[in-house]
Formats: C-alpha cells, structure tokens, sequence
C-alpha cells in the first residue's frame, strides 16, 4: 500500500475527522457499556470508544438483525397485499476490527452467493466499513493462528491504525477516497508505516491463544466419531470445561453463525402482521425438530458436535460460516468451553 | 434484485381427501405469466405460506397438468393444521420451486424400484406418473409401499391405474389392521417385501422416501442385496424455513436438504444418517 494513499490525524483532532463523517452518515461504532464495549450510533466524539479489546455482540447485527422484519401483509383482501420492508438509509461503521471485517466478508460470501439475500445485501451496500486495526488482542482471541487478524489487509473502506498519538488512515476503496474529500489531513509518511509494522511484530507477541489450522478441517470432518464429542456434550468436559449447556450463547455472539428462524405475527386486529426473521441456535432443542415431534439432533452431543463442526468449516455452510478467532465463544460460555482446546484434542495434542 | 423469501399468492383449484387427516391440493399461481412459467422435476418441494401462521416446505406430488401444482398435505403442524381448513377458491402464499428432484435423466432405460413409507409416496408420484406417460423409456417398474395401517395409506384410487402400467408389479403393506378394517395386502414393514421383490440391482435404480429410520433401514437391506450406494437415492425431510440454503436448519453433515437434497444419492449422506 502506497503512502500517497494514505493519511494521518491526531488523536486529539479526530472529532473533526467523526464530524465529517457524520454530515453523510448515520455513523455506527464501539461505546463503553459497563466493563464491556458495545457498537452504538455515535453522535459525538465522547461517545467513542476506540480503545476497545472487543465488543460483546459482533457488528453482523446491523448485517444480518437478531430480529428483521421481512415483510408485511394485509389479510383484508382474498389477495393478500405483501409488503417488502425495506431499509435504506445510509450508514457507516467505524471502528471494527479485522476479525469482523472477515466475518462479513464470509457473511457476504454467504448471503450475495446462489440466491441472494435482497435484506443482507441492501444492508451491506448502504454500510461504509472504517475499519481499525487492534490494539491489543483479548484474552480470548486467537484471530492471528486463523489470519484475520490483528491487523486488516482487506475487505475495508477506509482503515485506521493507532500509532501513538496518531491514527494512520489508508483508503481500500473509491469510497474511502471520496469520504475523505473535502477534509484536511496530513499526508502520511514513511515513518508512519514503519511504526505501524513496529506496531504489528509487537502486537503478534501478545497472543495467549493459538489453534493450528493446518488440515484442521479434515481432521475434523474425519472425526465425527471422536470421544471429544461424548465429553463436550454429555459428561466429562474438556481441558476443565463442563459439557454444554445448549443454551446458544456461542451462536448469538458468533460473527459467522447465520442461522434464522422465520415467523408470523398479528397485530391486534388479526388481519395485519409481519413475517419475522430471528438469529436461531443448532445448540437448541428446537432447531432440528421435525413434524410429529421428531429431532435430528436431539442430544447436546450432536448439538455442539455440529456446531463446533460449522465452526470448523465442515458443515453445509463450509468455510463461510467458518471461526475468525475472535474468541467471543469462549469468553461467553458460561462453563468454559474452548474451541481451541477442542481443536487440540482432535489433532491428539 | 428479486425477494425469494416473498411468497406469491396462488388460489386453491381443487381438494381430494386422501385419509382422515389428508388432503392433496391442487394449485395455481395467481399471476398468470408464472404460472405459465412454472417448470419442476418430481421431488422438488413448494414453500406454502398461511400469513399469521407461518410457512412450510411441501413437496410436489403430481405433474401439473396446464401448470397445476398438487401438493400432499397431512395435517401435523401448525401451518398444515391451517391448510386443512381451506376450501376451493382460497388463496394461500406459494414460492417455490426448490431442491433438487428424482434423477429421472439417469434413470432412463434402467429399472425402477420405488419404496415408500407413509406420507412418503408423495413424493414419488409424480415419478410414477411419468414412467406411465414415458413407459417405453423405463425398464420394469416396481413400487413397494408401506403404511401404519389401510386407513394411513394416500393416493388409494390411483392403485388400480397403476396395477394396469405394463411391466410394473405393485406391493402394498401395512405395520397393522385396526379392527374393522378389510385389508388383502401385505403385513409387516416395506422390508419385509423384500424377498419377493423381482428387481435386481442390475441396470436398476432405487428412489426410496419416508421415515428415515425406515430409509435407513431399507438403504441397508438393498446394499445386503446388491444394489451400490449410487444406485439409491433417499428423499430427506427437515423443517426448511428458507427453501433456499440460508436458515441453516436442514443441514446434514456438509450438505442443505433444501438445496442440494431433498433427493440424495446415499452415497453422499451415508455417514450423517447412519451412525445419527
């Protein structure tokens, strides 16, 4: 990446750069909630909080809704009147990390492929991505063994790189560079990159988790009979985790998980509703049922078998829905299961 | 860009009463330019739509005949509770259709055995229809079909027609007889017509839809007999609530019985449906 396509703006200036972006924007980006950060419309620049580890819910919620409404429908004619409900206001998220810009990346790889879907893509072309490079790996994030992180190649408008009392601003696309029209920044120098690589071997150091992808997909696809399964869902556990929960944590603070339910609801009147889609969990019961109260998976055995296999890109949405690393799994789960640790007991380490 | 999630309406032309609990629907678009266009291969499936219900996924159970789609419902859910209410001229929301059908171009010139269980005769009528237009472009036919009881079977006034299709033998069967019941078929389940099946593996193909466990069962009986996982294609169920390969709840191991199924060679699925 070329310096000339680069910029720089000080910290303490960079209200100017959000004011500038929110004349076109309805502009979307971490706030801190408690001990935790959060993506939040951002008004103003207190409101930001750039200096975040990682957010609780991952920003395929503004993509792919925990709850969407698909349409509308009125029952008062024999012909019912479908109404699609659109959304197309212009917005732009600032301040994700590479870790999520990958997860969309998927997710669009997903959602745009055979049969589109009209909701993610009017969602994701009305989206500006500004992404920011880490600060500081979690404790939980293992986004460098995955390469989607911590630093971003790809997938951004624009990208911001903390390097001391700087932001680096570089530009992947026509749109980053017509965001930046008309608003003054310094040019960005050699010296700049070179603290942004210094930055990157330092940050690399810090990483507490790691998982070793090589052929890990086949290992595990060739292991749907392995012990490990028995343990993580039934009895035993796995390097000092108890057997799951089934309660879908893992699947709602996924950033590739993608898995709806569809629904009706009514208003009041019975002849006006809304079919509804919702975010959905292989981890509950209800997800495999069939007619007459049959269950493809009806042990938690066969549950996070699949979902660890989903995650491991060997399920039916393969690499798409496949793990980034950024380790919100394993930070919520509320018995302490590790997909990292599961992939070491595959691999027979 | 096109919605197809967004269900068109189509009107109920006709209803005949299978059993006690279902009906065949014949259907049609609306719209009359789609309706035109609707092309399908049997074992594809339509997403019916009652708004305030809800959606299901259903499969196409006959040839359309100037584009009407019929469609085998036995009423087990919500929505196909729903469905069992309507009457001729209501409308309901229709998309569709999806998946992946019967092989019927690699079935041409070969011997067909059809093995059906219950509801699972849906399916493959509209294979049997066709054979029975196209008969000089199959070898024998032979249908075995199972059911709980006589009172469970569907499609029972279609039997006589298809006793007559030349070169095709007919074997019918059922777990019990309620009390009452007249029956001069077969006792047992659809495996136990097995030893007097006359089709042999050679040059033949088996399409098999009902129950999995049942699905499951007669995959292995064939393979005991000869006939190669590729000679065996199984019709999935799951509930779809997307038809098209988004919602994630039809997966089986690699694959969405939406897209790449309902209709798989068992060779593909083997490893998800055996051990499960």
């Amino acid at each position: 990446m070329g310096n000339e396509k680069a910029f720089t703006i000080e910290k303490n200036d960079f209200g100017r750069l959000l004011e500038h972006l929110l004349k076109k924007y309805r502009v979307f980006g971490p706030t801190q909630r408690g001990l935790d950060a959060t993506f939040n419309e951002i008004k103003t620049n207190d409101q930001l909080f750039l200096d975040y580890v990682s957010t609780v819910l991952p920003p395929k919620k503004f993509f792919h809704p925990p709850r969407l409404e698909l349409f509308s429908f009125d029952l008062h004619q024999k012909h019912v009147k479908i109404e699609e409900i659109k959304q197309d206001e212009k917005t732009l998220l600032l301040g994700i990390h590479p870790c999520d810009v990958h997860a969309l990346l998927r997710l669009d790889d997903f959602f745009l492929g055979e049969f589109q879907d009209p909701y993610y893509q009017n969602r994701r072309k009305n989206t500006v991505l500004v992404a920011l490079n880490c600060i500081e790996p979690s404790d939980y994030a293992f986004c460098n063994s995955m390469g989607t992180g911590p630093f971003l190649e790809e997938g951004y408008d624009l990208l911001l790189t903390d390097i001391g009392t700087k932001y680096l601003i570089e530009i992947g696309s026509d749109t980053g560079q017509n965001i930046l029209k008309g608003i003054q920044l310094e040019n960005a120098t050699t010296a700049d990159f070179t603290e942004k690589n210094h930055r990157f071997k330092l940050l690399e150091k810090r990483f507490k988790r790691f998982i070793n992808t090589s052929w890990l997909s086949k290992i595990a696809q060739e292991n749907i009979d392995h012990e490990v399964w028995e343990r993580l869902g039934e009895q035993g556990g796995v390097s000092g985790s108890l057997p799951c929960l089934s309660c879908g944590q893992c699947s709602l603070v996924c950033p590739t998980c993608y898995c709806y339910d569809v629904y009706d609801t009514l208003d009041l009147s019975l002849k006006k509703g809304k079919r509804i889609r919702e975010l959905d969990s292989c981890q509950l019961l209800e997800y495999g049922e069939v007619a007459q109260g049959g269950n493809f998976r009806p042990n938690r055995k066969d549950r996070i078998r699949h979902w660890m296999l989903c995650k491991l890109g060997v399920a039916a949405g393969g690499q798409q829905s496949s793990c980034v690393g950024c380790g919100r799994c394993i930070r919520t789960c509320p018995v302490g299961i590790d997909i990292t640790e599961v992939a070491k007991v595959l691999r027979g380490e | 860009m096109s919605n197809d999630l967004k269900p068109h309406m189509a009107i109920v032309k006709d209803i005949t009463i299978e059993n006690s609990n279902t009906k065949t629907y014949v259907l049609e678009f609306a719209d009359k330019q789609q309706h035109k266009n609707f092309t399908w291969d049997p074992g594809q499936f339509m997403m019916l739509s009652l708004f305030g219900v809800g959606e299901a996924a259903l499969s196409i159970s006959n040839i359309p005949e100037d584009g009407l789609i019929s469609t085998t419902i036995r009423a087990v859910g919500n929505v196909t509770k729903k469905i069992k209410e309507l009457k001729k001229g209501d409308t309901l929301g229709m998309r569709g259709p999806y998946g992946t059908g019967w092989p019927i171009k690699e079935a041409k010139g070969k011997n067909i055995l059809l093995i059906a269980g219950g509801m699972g005769l849906a399916p493959l009528r509209g294979v049997i229809n066709h054979i029975a237009i196209k008969r000089n472009n199959f070898g024998h036919l032979e249908i075995i079909y199972g059911a709980r009881t006589p009172n469970d079977m569907i499609f029972t006034n279609q039997f006589r027609d298809w006793y007559q299709i030349e070169k095709s033998r007919l074997d019918l069967t059922v777990d019990g007889i309620p009390p009452g019941t007249p029956w001069e078929g077969k006792i047992g389940l659809v495996t136990s017509c097995f030893p007097a099946m006359k089709t042999r593996p050679q040059n033949s193909v088996a399409l098999v839809c009902g129950p999995e466990v049942m699905m499951r069962f007669v995959a292995k009986c064939l393979e005991t007999i000869g006939f190669k996982e590729n000679q065996i294609f199984l019709s999935l169920e799951r509930r779809m609530k997307c038809g098209i390969g988004k919602c994630g709840h039809c997966q089986l191991g690699p694959k969405y019985v939406c897209k790449d199924g309902p209709v798989f060679p068992y060779r593909d699925i083997k490893p998800y449906i055996n051990p499960l």
